[in-house]
């Protein structure tokens, strides 16, 4: 072998990719010529440490929750009879997206506390996720997982509600045009539950309404859709990695109210709810 | 296909997916060099992968993801920055490095992140790239043939030329 050939091989060597011939051969020039030796070990030398200084770009934090988001858009998507935001997923759009996201880093101090939590939350629900698989979930229990993803995404991408508005004369009919059902709207700013607005989430393979109240400074997703006629269920209420979930069902409307508010608020939440549905 | 089947298929998607997140992101943001450029384009890489992922059957998912968003990177590459692609290579191998800088002097400055960083960013994308997946992700040069699309024999040779560019870069810094 030429030290020509030698130093051709040198990267090869250096990555323990060469074949077992080469890898002899040139282990054996370098034995015998100290010119090579010398620049083998040089140039390893510096590629070693070259390799662990160079700055390894670890993914943001967010990113992780925005991919999933996406992904979650992208299925909402496909289902014809899906009215969800939307986002398509090629490139232009991407950058409405982005500028989405820009305007939440734009107000992001409002959020932050909130996108903690939610991520913190979320990498729950990831956890969560991946041992049902194994156990097959109740229906409650998917839907559950469901439920708080919708909330915490709400949270998170900035996208609370379609329609800001805490008059339920606005909130009501904007939902109406965009539901094939008709969700009570109710404020309850008297009761300490000011109505923040609506918005359409998609749920257990429909379009929902999704009702958006605040409790200081927490905020309560309340999801509604249609009951199947003559269902008649107990409340129920889950606990589930630092949220509540309260759910019932009246003769025409299943609820769900999602919050990282007390067991006790809810409670309350459901209470004054109730109180000023207006009479049938 | 129903939403819950479909909700699953996330399910089993992020569970072989997200955990090469951070290697995506990094390969992204080597090539791209401005974090919301990796940043969306990580996240249409991963959409463009769920989308097609009834496609993967292979046992190497990283390397799968990778060559996802190595072209996604690309396509935004050469939308934006046609000139980062035309950038000509230069030939020569200097193993030795910059004349004027002793090798002991470079193995001196080696491990300062910023300086190689900088020198890394001057380099062409090919070069950046192969140097994120060896160095960082500690690919075989089987594994770089894949995902960089390029003949298994060119990977030595590729690799040596963007070490000696990357020394060379290195030296002329130094020098400065
Ligand atoms: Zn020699």
């Amino acid at each position: 072998m030429t030290c020509d050939e030698a130093i051709k091989l040198m990267d090869g060597y250096l990555d323990g990719e060469l074949d077992p011939i080469a890898n002899q051969t040139i282990e054996q020039h370098l034995r015998e010529c100290q010119k090579c030796d010398e620049a083998y070990k040089t140039h390893s030398a510096l590629i070693r440490s070259i390799g662990k200084a160079t700055p390894y770009y670890k993914a943001p934090s967010g990113l992780r929750e925005r991919i999933q988001a996406s992904l979650r858009e992208e299925i909402a998507e496909r289902s014809p009879r899906s009215v969800s935001r939307n986002i398509p997923s090629l490139f232009p759009s991407l950058i409405q997206s982005k500028q989405s996201e820009r305007r939440a880093v734009l107000f992001g101090t409002q959020w932050n506390w909130l996108a903690l939590a939610a991520a913190i939350v979320l990498a729950a629900i990831i956890a969560f996720n991946l041992a049902p698989r194994l156990r097959r979930p109740g229906a409650d229990q998917f839907l559950a997982t469901q439920l708080i993803a919708s909330h915490v995404r709400s949270l998170m991408a900035n996208h609370l509600t379609d329609v800001a508005s805490s008059d339920q004369h606005t909130v009501k009919p904007w939902l109406d045009a965009k539901l094939d059902f008709a969700p009570v709207v109710v404020d309850l700013s008297s009761e300490g539950f000011p109505l923040v607005g609506g918005r359409l989430d998609y749920l257990d393979n429909r379009p929902v309404a999704a009702l958006v109240y605040q409790r200081r400074k927490h905020f309560i997703n309340l999801f509604v859709w249609p009951a199947e006629s003559g269902s008649v269920s107990a409340d129920k209420r889950i606990t589930r990695q630092g949220y509540q979930l309260l759910h019932w069902v009246d003769s025409d409307f299943n609820y769900w109210a999602v919050s990282d508010v007390s067991d006790n608020d809810l409670q309350a939440f459901k209470q004054v709810f109730e109180k000023q549905l207006p009479r049938r | 296909m129903t939403q819950r089947r479909e909700q699953e298929d996330v399910g089993s998607f992020e569970e072989v997916m997200l955990p090469h997140l951070d290697a995506a992101h990094n390969l992204a943001r080597w090539l791209l060099r401005n974090d919301q450029d990796a940043q969306d384009v990580v996240q249409e890489a991963y959409l463009r992968a769920f989308k097609s992922f009834a496609g993967f059957h292979g046992s190497n998912g990283r390397a799968w993801l990778l060559t996802i968003v190595r072209n996604t990177s690309y396509t935004l590459l050469k939308k934006n920055r046609a000139v980062d692609l035309t950038t000509t290579f230069d030939e020569e191998i200097h193993v030795a490095g910059h004349e004027s800088v002793s090798p002991a002097t470079i193995l001196e400055h080696s491990e300062d992140a910023e300086l190689i960083k900088e020198a890394m960013d001057e380099l062409p994308s090919e070069f950046r790239e192969i140097l994120a997946l060896r160095h960082q992700e500690g690919l075989s040069y089987k594994e770089i043939s894949e995902i960089a699309q390029i003949p298994p024999g060119t990977v030595m040779s590729r690799l040596a030329r963007a070490r000696a560019k990357l020394k060379e870069y290195l030296a002329a810094r130094m020098s400065k």
